[in-house]
Formats: structure tokens, C-alpha cells, sequence
């Protein structure tokens, strides 16, 4: 007897220490991430869902890889050399289509700093509710106001590329159909000025966030694309406090150690120092530490110098025209703090008649290491000055004597005398020659000319097709995964 | 009616009715196994009659009541029973030879079982098998050998890929793994001489004691043993060597010049000349001559109530690719004890073992640098940091192509691995036939995955700093069962088995995973905080099973067995945290029933099943959202952190769910001389777990969210067969199998239809594979091509005049649609990657002490798309290529000069190259001698003085490969970082060596 009361006690502590251990144990929570449920307590943390909608802007899909591949070759200011890869190879002759990784990406890079940016925005009540002393109404409304900013920015970029959109004002997982893209614009130019009325002035604010004068640059930018001139000219005439870098200073806009410069508004931030492990993984999330870009290494003749600039760009310059020699390298070129001396050799075995220097580390390096911290200067003082004079000879009763004078600036300080025929031709003609060469390379041209009908003319050698080139096809990865994009509702000719 | 007359007038016939007056004697003698060692516990059985002994400690029996005409059976357990008339015999001694047949009893979930009761779709593999031939992980003895189950081996140390019955699933498709009961992750710490049987569970009757965990099947793997009987100490061991003789074709380099001049402008004659016009071949630079060796030293023995078994085994291989490696040390410790009525036991396997994988860079492998890199290339060059030549201009190749050799041995990585699988019992009988078990077993595992890269320079790939990295993971699982079992017999034909378990799973794991750079010296490969990395994260996962099985039978005759098992997991929400599973089998013994009374047939069995089983294979915390704080953006100068949301949470996940039908048909001939099975078996998986692609424009966390959204059907037969035979000391015997199987998409949630998903091959190539419903998975999808446009004639007839892309020398991609352009509109089937079936054939024989051993195993009718034809002929950028760029077409004039070209233009528009087409397309099927064994077994007296047993044995593997496939090896492994999206994908991976070994193995 005693011995089965001991097997009885032995079968029931098994049983018993299975139970014991109850169904709590099913219920675990994730140890390694934060929770949204506890999040936007502190400035830290508004600050941080901030923060994270820049990331975009770094990667690969934009401004680390593909953005000035896809542009510059669109707009004839590069061609392709031997090297260059089959994917960005379309670029060069309209051959692109919706299967395009780069436009993938692209578009991908857009959505999810939208996205990220709407995060910030679906919880304006959570911030807005937070008491002043732990942060500051200035600081909610400074906040808020680079959500709206960012998504403003990215719906910039994408939609001239795409024209009609999917709007997303909110986060969500359901994919929308595609909005007119004069609603998008609404959407860009309700969110700038929402920006230009909440941001920090940039005296106040930390280098590389949006500031107000940004905010004022871009709505005036947004507003000119939609050919409203004297709008447009009311919020660039709001760009105030800068100047242009002075005469033969011009390539301090293109250097690592005087970003942020009396020229500079809006810039997109490098920074190889705080971590580059990810460089080559941040297609499109801007997750991790990417924070250098590829430009120098693609473009620059001593490395992998995929793409040169045309001569047809290269013919654009006035003889003594200073921006030449801080725009390209040449055979006899000096580098490497003036060290080195570049030869015909260093440009495709004597092949080719110059490199890109914009934006190449060679001033002081003799190779681009595969990484740049060297910002884009991505809205320049210029390119205001450039785009006032456009609103003042277009808009209604405008004045084409002030347009000269804003392209006088300009050209003053590249070293050219200024003799422009005061007719609204003349001026435009002047426009589309200033802006070619002052802002070479930087990701303008190919939307001048579109904008400006010149496309056709401009690129026809280039497999330009009227009536499709204008825009990028919608990319597969959308039309397969988005019930309300189908591929048949993608741009003409896709 | 008619029928029953019949079958007796058939049994009249065939049972030759004896009736020779019966005179009772006793008969002795001794029982012993093939080596002669005495058999305790063999059984002696009259046949058709209840008289019957056993032997004793020393293998002595004693029959009594015998008459002359009396047929005896000896038999034991995995030995083949033999049968023996008495005639005027009293004292007669057996020596019973290996079984060729599977084992008698089959470890099944939860315990054994007679092969004859079984109902379930079961494949075992013996010891004698796996011994056999040498391998080096436990998972090969089951390729070829068990129908439906395919083993795929990849680089030293790795775990082979297992599949049984097909891909049911988009997630991991990986078996359970059941050691002595010990749920565990792999078997890589698992000594393959160590194991004394494998069990695959195919079919849910089977599985669906393991619930959630058995989706993918079970295999069970039961460790040797020790025996009753004197002690035993074995030692074995093999050496040989491997080599990988295939190779790409590829441009030499005087051929890469003149492509180089003629493809792409390229004058290289100079440049070629620097290097002093030599000649790499960069692929015979990464492989090989790999060897192996095996020791493996063990001692058994037993006495009435204890037995106990300890072997250590070491084993070490240097792979055929350069800069891999595998090293283990293995110990195990197996004892039982039996005290009155309890009996405990434990079984301890501890491992260490060191791994040198297959390294890559830049995100490609080292075959793909090996093809890409310039053949007037040098390998070395010392006036380089680090010593290694390499690209050091664009011409050269851009940075794209790194010298492999640099790859694979500029530094190193180890990974560290420690093991421990074990388990501790105690099983108690409270009364007669009523068993408590309890249960705890561990499996615990350690790896530390250290990787140094020292600076280097080889022109345009460098690395300015040396580089640390490590891994560290560690992990355990500790299993709690508790089990009741009652036995018994009622009214001598009822026989019932009731099982019942209540199971506790516990999963933890960690890792820490930090990084950091010396900029200052190559001499040290120790982390250190100069530009760190630091990352931690912990994981938890529990389950809790309730489990219960009713085994019923009527006389042998008719059998029943019903199980099911409720299993709760925390990888799921509360909405759906549980689920339930189960099992019904049915079985008809045929050849037990009377009307088959002397019947040629042994064996006839019919066997049927229904059942379901659950996957949880799923990442943890799946169903709850949160935030991704690793953004990083600079303000002022410094690292502005950014957070935002991480995951688009599911809170409605729910299991995985599979069921499973079997029907089964066994058979054995002229008293199991002739053996075999038939098996069909159609199983539905539901609600798959897949992350589903989100609209990209809602910028959605990740792209994706997990959701329940497929269905899959995978259906096929298998068919085993046995033959063998005996003729003196010529013993032989065949055992042939063959699966088929087929997959096919039934449903698919409207979000994930006409996906194509999968992995993107090369940079520039998009990806193929396809969810459609009424396809298989993940099948492959892209264009159909048509030659080569001649002319611009033909461009324009296509095409229309209007477009300038596609030029004469571009390929002809079929415009199915018609509309003059191509798009994915114009994709279609390509094929299937999944053959349409596998099969093995082992032949065995022995003809007195020499042994031979031949193993075939194949695939059939699988498709495969070779990536690696991107790297040889997309002419893309200049690289090296395969010999056939020279004979690409040539346009001049624009008209194609050489109208027999079948690669196009070099140069050409882009979709050549980046387009998924059926020129990456290739039938995979192949046949390969797997293994031919020779073997001598010395006897005779001298011997066995001193040793019971010492064979010598010569072994080759891999030697024949039949295939048209034209990669390196149609056995293609997946990546590291393969789903199961990636099947059929040959992305340039280790490919399979040949291998000749020489082994022996002494008994003392």
C-alpha cells in the first residue's frame, strides 16, 4: 500500500509540474523592439519618428545611387560608359520599363519616407497632448511641420516622374488608387506651407532639417512647376538670408568642409564618420548606417567612371565661363590638393574629354573609396535666383529687366559679363542656358525640359518618345501587389 | 460464395497436408549473430504451435516436445529470422544473418512498434545501412534510401536540405528531428555511427502526435544502444579524398582579348602584357583536393538489468573549395537500468565541432567571381597588401569580379559550435501493462561564428582597416513529457494500447552580434571599440501539447489506431493560440487471415490513413506590431536616431495546417524473399503562412504582412521493393524505391495572386518564381524565346517600325500577346522546379567475406535555372565569360552575319541579359552512382583469438553522373539565405565532390 501511494505521489508531481507551468507562458512579448503603445512620451522620441523619415532620402533608390544615374543620363548631360550596369543602361535611350529595379526603388524610397512621415501624423493628438514642459508648442508645431515637410518632398519627387498618384495622408496597408496629379500638387503646396509656417528659421535650427526658408524655396519650386508664376515668386521672394558663394568660390558648394554655406537651403546629409555597414543594403528603408553616398565612386574618371558628361553639355559653356573648371575635370586638371596633375589617360585611355569634379572627393583624395560624405546641395540660393527670374518672365506684367538682373547674379559670380535682350524670348533663352550649365549635374535638367515642352526637341537622338518619355512607367512591384493599380492603368505606353 | 470456395480450394492445394506420426525429443544448441557473438533473448518458436523458448545470457536455448517434422523459427530483432525442419537433429546451432529486410520494430512518436501493426507511411534505415557507406552527417544514410524523402548536401559542416513528400509549405520546410525522443533543430552534432535505425514519418497518422510540429514530417533517430552480452569495443575509421572535376567552359586569355577588342572596343592587348600575358583559370584557383577522415571508437556491453553503450568519434574534412572545412568531436553516453518494476535511463551526445564555410563577398559567390574575373589576371601579387592580385582598373572589370582565391582565404571564418543532446527517463509499471514515463531532454547549442578580415589591397577592391566580426548564439530547448501507457490483451485477440502525454516545450535564445575595424594593424583579430556594431536580441518560444493515442487490434488481423493532440504555441495571438490535431489509421492483415493459410504471400497488408498535423515555423512575435528604431540620419554632425513603425502586425495568425491521406499496401513473397510496399498519398496544406507583399506605395513596415493566404496540394505514390536471395555463401539482395510527387496551388488569397516573387539571381536579373493557382509552387515564369532577329526586317515585323530598342542580333523574346510589345504581359510557364520523381536502387552482396555495395539514386523531370548563365553569356559588361560569347551573332550592316548563332549581340538591349527567359532554363534530371563499396571481412581462427571482426572496405562516391544539365553539379543546394522560394535556383554553390575512401573497422 505504501508503495503505490508512492507511485501515485510520483505520477501526480509529474502532472502537476506540467500544469503548474499555465497557459501564461503562451502569452510573450517581444524583448527586442519597442512597442507603439508606449511610444511618444518625450521630446527624444518625437524627435526620433522625426528623424526616421529622412532616412530616405539616403539611400540607394535616391540620392546614395540611382537618383543622379537616372537623371543626369535622361537629360543628356552623361553617357554611359563601358561599365555601366544593364539596369541603368534604359536611362540612356527611354528603354526603361515597369520591371526597372532603379524605378522600383525609386518609388519605393518616396513611399516610405510618405509613410514614415504620416507615422509622425497619425499621432499629432499623442504629441499635441504632451504637457509644454516636456516639449514646447514651438517644438510640436517645428515637428509637425517636418512630417509635413518630408512628405511634401517625397510626393515632389515622385510626381513628376509618374504624374497621378496614390495619396496617402494616413499610415495604412491598403494600397489607393491613383489620385489626378494636380490633387498631388494640392497636397505638396498645402504641406509646404504648412512647413514654411511651423518650421525653425535656419538660423535657429540644427543643420540638415528642413527650415523654414526651405519650406518657402520649395513651395515657390512646387508652385512653379505648376506654372503659377507670381505665387510661386511671392514665396521665393520669403528665401531670405542667403547669398551666393562669392566669385571663383563656386565649388565650395560641392565640398564636405563647407556644407551648409551661405548658398545652400535644403541639403540631403553624408556623413561617412557616423557609419556606412549598410551602404550597400539601403535600397529603399534607409534602415541602419548608410551614411555615405556612391556619387563620386559612379561618376569619378580615377574609379569606376560609369558615365561621362556629353559634349553637348560640355559645349553649353562661354569660354571663360569659371564654373567649367569646378564643374568637370580635364586632361591637366589639378587634384589631390593640388598634388596631382590629371592626364588624358585618366579619361578612358585618351576616349574621353572630361569627368565630373562636382561632387568628386579628388579635390583632396586621389580615389573615392567607394563612399562620400560630400552633402547634395539640393536647393541652391542659384537655382532660386534662376527660378525668380522664370516667374518674372512669365508671369503676367512681369518684368524681364528684373528676371536679367537675378541671371546677372548669377553669371557675375561664374566670371561672365551679362548682355540678355530684355524680350521674354531672350530671357528664356538665357534661363535655359543658365540653368544647364549652373546647375549641371544636380538633377534639374531633365524636369526643365519637360516642363518647358523642350524634350522632344532636346533628347529626340536620345530615343526620347513623345507621349510616353515624360513619364516613368508605374512599377511592377506596385500593379502586382496594389488591387487599385492595375498594369493597365500604368502611363501611356507601359 | 463462390469466391470463399475458391479460396479454400486454392488452400487445399497449396498447404501440403502432413501426416507423419509426431515423436516428442529436446533439442539444444546456441543462437549467435553473424560475427558468431552469442545472441541473449532470441526467440525459438515451433511453427503453428504455441511451443517456443528463448536463450539464455550465453545464447543457449532448450526446446522441448520437438517432433522430426517440427519447423523451427529463430529469430531476433534487425537479425533475418531463419527457419530450419528438425528432422533427426537434437543439438542445432544457428548463426543468424543480418537482416536485408527493415527492422521488425519501428520507433514511431512516443515509443515502438511492430512493423506489423503499423499503419502509417513509415521508412526506416538501419545502422547496416548507414554504416555501409561513409558519410559525414547523419542525414545522407536517408537519400535514395527512403522513398519521398529527398537529402540535398551543400559545404562541409552545413546542414543537407531534407524534404519529405514535397514542399507543403512556403516557410520552412524543414523535418522535425526527434533524438531518443530529443526534439532538436538538425543532426549536424549527431555522429552518423552512433545511430542505430532512422524512421521517417510520412504521414499524419504518424505525425500527428507531434502536432504543430510535424507539417514537414518526423524523422526519428534512435542511438545505438548497448547489448546484452559480453562487452564489446569497436573501433572504425576512413580516410579519402574529394575532388570537383567539372568546370565551366570559360575564355582563355587570348579569347578574352579578342572578345574584349570585339565585343565591347576594348583594346586589352597592352594591358594583358603588363601582367606578362599569363593565363588564370580562375575555377581550377578555388577548388580542391578535399579530404576526409573518420575515427570512431565504441564500447558496449550489458549485463541482465543494465545496459550501456559509450563511443567518441572524431571526424574531420577539408573541403574541395577552398577555405572550407569541418571539424567535429562527438561523445555519447547511453545507459538503462532496470530496478524491479522501474527503469531509468539517459542518453547524453555532446559535440564540438569548428565550421569553415563557403565564403562570398560583395554578394556573390566565389564561382561567380571565379568565372567573372580576366584571365591575364595574376592570383598573387606581393607587391599588394595582403598579396592577392585582383582588378585594378575598370577595363580590368570594374569591382564587380574579386580575386576568389582573396575571397576564400584573406583572413578567415570559424564558426565554434558546442552540442548537447540528452534526455533522462524514468518509466515506472504501476500495474500490469500501466507505464508512467516522465521525460526531460535538452537540446542545448553554442555557436560562436568569428570572422577576421585583414586589410587589403587589389586594386579597385580594397580594404583599407582590418575587420572583426562575431556572432555569438546560443539556445536551448528543454522538453518535460509525461506519459501513462496501458497495455493489454483481452479475451487473447484484443489488443489495446492507450497512450496518453502531456508535453511542455521551453525555447529560449539569445545572440549577440558585434563588429568592429582596426585601422592601425592586421595582427590582431579581437574586437575591439574602434568603429563597433553591437547588437543583442533574445527570443522565447513555448508550447504545451496534450496528446493522446488508442492502438487497437483484433488478433493481428485488424488494426486500429486513433490519436490526437491539442497544442498551444506563443507564436501565435490570443485569437488563435491553440489548435487541434488529429489521426485515424486503419489496417487489414490479409496474409493473417485463414482463407490465405500458405498463401506465397508472407506479408499482405492494407493500410489507411487520415490525419493533420500544424506548422508553427514562423519567426517569433509575428503577431504583435512594434517599433524599428535603427534609422539613422545626420544633424549638426552627429546621428540623429530615428524610429517608426517596424511590423504590420496580424493579430488573426493562425497555424499552418496540413492533412494528410495515405493508403498503403505491403507485401512480402516466398516468406519475405521477396518484399515491397505501394503508397499513395494526397496531402492538403491550408492557410500558409506567408508574408504578403503590401501595396508599395503605402510604404508599409517591411513591404509585407504575414497572412494565411494559400492552399497546397502535394500528391504522389511511392513504390519500394525488396529482393534477396541466398545460395550458398552467395547472399544478395535489391531494394529499389521511387516517389513521385506532384505540387499544385489550390487557392491563393486575391493580394498574392500571380506573384512573382523569389530571389533576384544576379543584380540585374529580375526574378521568376510564381504563386498561380493550378501550378506548383513558386514555378518558374518568364519568356519564351525564338532564336535571334536576323534583320531589321524581322525587328520590324515584331516589333513595329516605330520602336529603336531591338535591334538585328537581339534575342527573339515570343510576343504571346501580339500587341509588338514585350512585356510581363507576354511572360509564361517555364517549368517546374520540383522533379516529377526520385528514385534509389541499393544492391548488396556477399559472397563468403567479401561484401559489395552499389547505390543509384536520381531525379526526374525537374527543371532548373542556372544563374551562372547570366555571369557566362549575358555579355552584359565586360567580364570573363564562357567560350560560347566568341561565337555570338555578329551584326554588320544590321544583318546578322552568322545566322547559326544561337547567344545574341553582345552589347544588346538590356532584356537580353536581365529578362527572365527559358534560356536560363535547363532539365535537371540526373542519375548518379552515389556509392560502390567493395568490402573484405577476415575470418578464421587466427582472428578471432584476438578480434570478432575486422573489415576492410573501398568506397566511391559520386563517381557517375549521368545529366544534361551543364552547372557543375544538378544536386544544387539553396543559400544560407534560401526560402523556400529559392527551390530549383542554382546560384553557383558548393557543388557536390567525388569522393574515394578507404575505410576498416575492428570488434574486439
Amino acid at each position: 500500500m505504501r508503495k503505490k501511494i508512492k507511485y501515485i505521489v510520483v505520477v501526480l508531481s509529474g502532472i502537476l509540474a506540467i500544469n503548474s507551468c499555465d497557459t501564461k507562458d503562451l502569452e510573450l512579448t517581444n524583448p527586442n523592439a519597442l512597442s507603439p503603445d508606449t511610444f511618444f512620451k518625450t521630446e527624444n522620441q518625437v524627435q526620433s519618428s522625426v528623424n526616421a523619415a529622412y532616412a530616405n532620402l539616403q539611400t540607394r533608390g535616391l540620392y546614395a545611387r540611382h537618383i543622379f544615374f537616372a537623371l543626369d543620363l535622361m537629360s543628356a548631360e552623361n553617357q554611359g560608359n563601358g561599365g555601366l550596369e544593364g539596369n541603368k543602361k534604359p536611362f540612356a535611350n527611354f528603354s526603361f520599363d515597369a520591371s526597372s529595379d532603379i524605378i522600383q526603388y525609386y518609388w519605393e524610397a518616396c513611399f516610405l519616407g510618405i509613410a514614415k512621415a504620416n507615422f509622425v501624423l497619425d499621432n499629432e493628438e499623442k504629441i499635441q497632448a504632451l504637457p509644454n514642459s516636456v516639449l514646447t508648442q514651438e517644438k510640436k508645431n517645428k515637428f509637425l511641420g517636418e512630417a509635413h515637410f518630408l512628405r511634401a518632398y517625397y510626393y515632389f519627387l515622385l510626381v513628376p516622374r509618374f504624374g497621378d498618384l496614390p495619396i496617402y495622408t494616413t499610415q495604412t496597408i491598403d494600397g489607393a488608387a491613383r489620385s489626378p496629379k494636380e490633387e498631388v500638387y494640392k497636397l505638396i503646396t498645402d504641406d509646404f506651407d504648412f512647413a514654411s509656417k511651423n518650421l525653425l528659421s535656419k538660423d535657429v535650427e540644427e543643420k540638415g532639417r528642413a527650415t523654414k526658408e526651405a519650406a518657402f524655396a520649395y513651395l515657390g519650386k512646387a508652385l512653379l512647376y505648376q506654372k503659377k508664376y507670381d505665387e510661386a515668386l511671392a514665396a521665393f521672394n520669403k528665401v531670405t538670408g542667403f547669398t551666393l558663394e562669392p566669385k571663383g568660390q563656386f565649388y565650395n558648394n560641392f565640398m564636405d568642409e563647407t556644407e551648409h554655406g551661405p548658398e545652400s537651403i535644403f541639403e540631403i546629409e553624408y556623413d561617412e564618420a557616423l557609419g556606412v555597414g549598410d551602404k550597400w543594403g539601403s535600397d529603399t528603408s534607409g534602415e541602419g548606417k548608410a551614411e555615405s553616398t556612391l556619387r563620386g565612386q559612379e561618376y569619378g574618371n580615377l574609379d569606376w567612371y560609369n558615365v561621362f558628361p556629353t559634349d553637348d553639355l560640355l559645349d553649353e559653356y562661354e569660354a571663360g565661363d569659371l564654373r567649367f573648371g569646378d564643374t568637370f575635370y580635364v586632361p591637366g586638371s589639378k587634384y589631390n590638393n593640388g598634388a596631382n596633375t590629371m592626364t588624358a589617360a585618366n579619361f578612358g585611355n585618351g576616349t574621353r574629354r572630361a569627368g565630373w569634379k562636382k561632387y568628386q572627393n579628388y579635390y583632396k583624395r586621389v580615389s573615392e573609396l567607394q563612399q562620400s560624405s560630400i552633402n547634395f546641395k539640393v536647393m541652391r540660393y542659384s537655382d532660386v535666383l534662376l527660378m525668380k527670374a522664370e516667374c518674372e518672365n512669365q508671369r503676367t506684367g512681369g518684368s524681364q529687366t528684373a528676371a536679367i538682373a537675378y541671371i546677372k547674379e548669377v553669371r557675375d559670380r561664374a566670371g561672365l559679363t551679362t548682355n540678355i535682350p530684355a524680350t521674354k524670348d531672350d530671357v528664356f533663352n538665357a534661363i535655359i542656358h543658365e540653368r544647364k550649365v549652373e546647375l549641371a549635374g544636380e538633377q534639374v535638367r531633365f524636369d526643365d525640359l519637360i516642363r518647358w515642352g523642350l524634350a522632344a526637341e532636346e533628347l529626340k537622338d536620345k530615343g526620347f518618345q513623345v507621349g510616353k518619355s515624360e513619364l516613368w512607367p508605374i512599377p511592377n512591384r506596385e500593379t502586382s501587389s496594389n488591387p487599385n493599380i492595375k498594369p493597365s492603368d500604368n502611363n501611356p505606353g507601359y | 460464395m463462390m469466391l470463399k470456395l475458391k479460396f479454400a480450394i486454392i488452400a487445399l492445394l497449396i498447404v501440403s497436408t502432413q501426416d507423419v506420426m509426431a515423436q516428442s525429443k529436446t533439442i539444444k544448441g546456441v543462437v549467435t549473430d553473424p560475427a558468431g557473438v552469442p545472441l541473449p533473448g532470441a526467440s525459438i518458436n515451433v511453427q503453428g504451435s504455441k511451443n517456443s523458448a528463448s536463450t539464455d545470457f550465453d545464447g543457449n536455448y532448450a526446446l522441448q516436445g520437438v517432433s522430426a517434422t517440427d519447423k523451427i523459427t529463430f529469430s531476433y530483432v534487425g537479425l533475418t529470422s531463419q527457419t530450419i525442419t528438425v528432422g533427426d537433429q537434437t543439438v542445432i546451432n544457428i548463426k543468424l544473418a543480418e537482416s536485408a529486410q527493415t527492422l521488425n520494430e519501428v520507433v514511431v512518436a512516443y515509443g515502438t512498434q511492430k512493423r506489423a501493426k503499423v499503419t502509417g507511411a513509415i521508412s526506416t534505415v538501419s545502422s547496416k545501412d548507414i554504416v555501409a557507406v561513409p558519410i559525414t552527417n547523419a542525414e545522407s544514410a536517408l537519400q535514395g534510401r527512403a522513398a519521398g524523402v529527398t537529402v540535398v548536401n551543400g559545404a562541409p559542416g552545413t546542414s543537407p536540405v531534407v524534404k519529405i513528400r514535397g514542399l507543403a509549405t512556403m516557410n520552412n520546410s524543414d523535418p522535425l528531428y526527434v533524438v531518443d525522443g530529443v526534439l532538436v533543430g538538425n543532426l549536424s552534432g549527431l555522429n552518423p555511427s552512433d545511430i542505430e535505425s532512422m524512421s521517417v514519418l510520412k504521414d499524419a497518422s504518424t505525425t500527428a502526435l507531434y502536432g504543430a510540429k510535424a507539417f514537414n514530417g518526423v524523422i526519428m533517430v534512435t542511438t545505438k544502444k548497448g547489448k546484452k552480452g559480453p562487452g564489446q569495443l569497436t573501433f572504425s575509421s576512413y580516410v579519402g579524398a574529394q575532388t570537383v572535376t567539372k568546370r565551366y567552359d570559360v575564355l582563355n586569355t587570348q579569347q578574352y582579348l579578342q572578345y574584349a577588342q570585339d565585343a565591347f572596343n576594348q583594346d586589352l592587348i597592352a594591358r594583358a602584357a603588363e601582367f606578362g600575358n599569363i593565363n588564370t583559370n580562375w575555377q581550377d584557383e578555388i577548388f580542391q583536393t578535399g579530404l576526409m577522415q573518420d575515427y570512431n571508437l565504441s564500447f558496449s556491453n550489458g549485463s541482465e538489468n543494465s545496459t550501456s553503450r559509450y563511443s567518441a568519434g572524431y571526424l574531420k574534412q577539408i573541403g574541395s573549395v577552398i577555405g572550407t572545412g569541418f571539424e567535429r568531436y562527438s561523445f555519447r553516453s547511453n545507459n538503462t537500468q532496470n530496478i524491479g518494476k522501474l527503469t531509468v535511463g539517459s542518453s547524453i551526445g555532446v559535440s564540438f565541432n569548428k565550421t569553415n564555410p563557403e565564403r562570398n563577398s560583395g554578394g556573390r559567390t566565389l564561382l561567380e567571381h571565379a568565372i567573372k574575373m580576366a584571365p591575364y589576371i595574376p592570383v598573387y601579387n606581393a607587391e599588394n597588401l595582403g598579396g592577392y592580385g585582383g582588378v585594378i582598373k575598370d577595363i580590368d572589370g570594374t569591382n564587380d569580379a574579386e580575386n576568389p582565391v582573396r575571397v576564400a582565404k584573406n583572413g578567415y571564418q570559424e564558426i565554434i559550435g558546442t552540442s548537447i543532446i540528452g534526455n533522462i527517463f524514468a518509466e515506472l509499471e504501476l500495474y500490469k501493462g500501466l507505464k508512467f514515463r516522465s521525460q526531460v531532454s535538452l537540446d542545448y547549442y553554442q555557436n560562436r561564428d568569428h570572422t577576421f578580415v585583414p586589410g587589403f589591397y587589389e586594386g579597385t577592391n580594397f580594404q583599407n582597416y582590418s575587420s572583426t566580426a562575431e556572432i555569438n548564439s546560443q539556445g536551448q530547448t528543454i522538453v518535460f513529457d509525461n506519459s501513462l501507457t496501458y497495455k493489454t490483451t483481452i479475451g487473447e485477440k484484443h489488443n489495446i494500447e492507450v497512450l496518453g502525454v502531456i508535453s511542455k516545450i521551453e525555447n529560449k535564445s539569445r545572440n549577440v552580434t558585434a563588429g568592429s575595424r582596426n585601422h592601425i594593424s592586421n595582427d590582431i583579430d579581437q574586437l575591439s571599440i574602434t568603429d563597433p556594431t553591437l547588437t543583442s536580441a533574445n527570443f522565447e518560444t513555448n508550447n504545451l501539447g496534450y496528446v493522446v493515442r488508442l492502438n487497437y487490434d483484433y488478433a493481428d488481423k485488424y488494426l486500429l489506431a486513433v490519436s490526437g493532440r491539442r497544442d498551444g504555441s506563443s507564436r501565435f495571438g490570443s485569437n488563435n493560440r491553440y489548435g487541434n490535431f488529429y489521426s485515424l489509421a486503419l489496417g487489414w492483415n490479409i496474409a493473417k487471415e485463414s482463407f490465405m493459410n500458405g498463401s506465397v504471400f508472407s506479408t499482405l497488408k492494407l493500410r489507411g490513413t487520415i490525419g493533420t498535423t500544424g506548422n508553427d515555423k514562423i519567426d517569433d512575435y509575428r503577431y504583435s506590431s512594434n517599433l524599428n528604431n535603427n534609422y539613422t540620419y545626420p544633424f549638426n554632425g552627429q546621428a540623429g536616431l530615428g524610429t517608426t513603425s517596424g511590423s504590420v502586425a496580424n493579430p488573426d495568425l493562425k497555424w499552418e495546417s496540413k492533412k494528410d491521406r495515405n493508403i498503403g499496401l505491403d507485401f512480402g513473397l516466398f516468406d519475405e524473399k521477396f518484399t515491397g510496399s505501394i503508397e499513395y498519398f494526397n496531402n492538403k496544406s491550408s492557410d500558409i503562412l506567408f508574408a504578403v507583399p503590401l501595396a508599395a506605395s503605402t510604404g508599409a513596415p517591411g513591404g509585407t504582412q504575414f497572412q494565411n493566404i494559400a492552399d497546397v496540394q502535394v500528391r504522389g505514390f511511392e513504390i519500394s521493393l525488396g529482393y534477396n536471395d541466398r545460395q550458398g555463401d552467395f547472399t544478395w539482395s535489391a531494394i529499389a524505391n521511387l516517389g513521385t510527387s506532384k505540387n499544385e496551388v489550390l487557392f491563393l488569397a486575391p493580394t498574392v495572386r500571380n506573384q512573382v516573387l523569389g530571389p533576384v539571381p544576379r543584380a540585374g536579373l529580375e526574378n521568376f518564381s510564381r504563386l498561380e493557382v493550378g501550378q506548383p509552387l513558386f514555378y518558374f515564369y518568364g519568356y519564351q524565346t525564338n532564336g535571334i532577329y536576323q534583320n531589321q526586317a524581322e525587328v520590324n515585323a515584331a516589333l513595329g517600325s516605330t520602336q529603336t530598342v531591338y535591334k538585328p542580333g537581339d534575342i527573339r523574346f515570343v510576343d504571346r500577346n501580339g500587341d509588338q510589345v514585350i512585356n510581363s504581359d507576354d511572360k509564361t510557364n517555364l517549368g517546374n522546379p520540383y522533379p516529377d520523381f526520385n528514385y534509389g536502387l541499393n544492391l548488396n552482396a556477399a559472397y563468403k567475406n567479401l561484401d559489395f555495395n552499389c547505390f543509384i539514386s536520381g531525379v526526374q523531370g525537374n527543371d532548373i535555372f542556372n544563374a551562372n548563365k547570366f555571369d557566362l553569356e549575358s555579355m552584359d559588361r565586360l567580364f570573363g565569360a564562357s567560350t560560347d560569347v566568341l561565337g555570338r551573332s555578329i551584326v554588320t550592316g544590321n544583318v546578322v552575319t552568322n545566322p547559326s548563332a544561337t547567344l545574341p549581340r553582345a552589347g544588346g538591349v538590356s532584356q537580353n541579359a536581365g529578362s527572365a527567359s527559358e534560356r536560363y532554363i535547363e532539365d535537371g534530371s540526373y542519375t548518379r552512382l552515389k556509392n560502390v563499396t567493395l568490402g573484405y571481412t577476415f575470418s578464421g581462427d587466427s582472428f578471432s583469438k584476438y578480434f570478432s571482426k575486422v573489415r576492410f572496405y573501398l568506397s566511391g562516391q559520386n563517381l557517375v553522373t549521368i545529366t544534361n544539365y551543364s552547372g557543375l553539379d544538378p544536386e544544387i543546394t539553396r543559400g544560407t539565405d534560401g526560402t523556400s522560394a529559392s527551390a530549383g535556383i542554382d546560384l553557383g554553390r558548393y557543388p557536390q565532390p567525388k569522393s574515394v575512401i578507404f575505410g576498416f573497422e575492428v570488434s574486439f
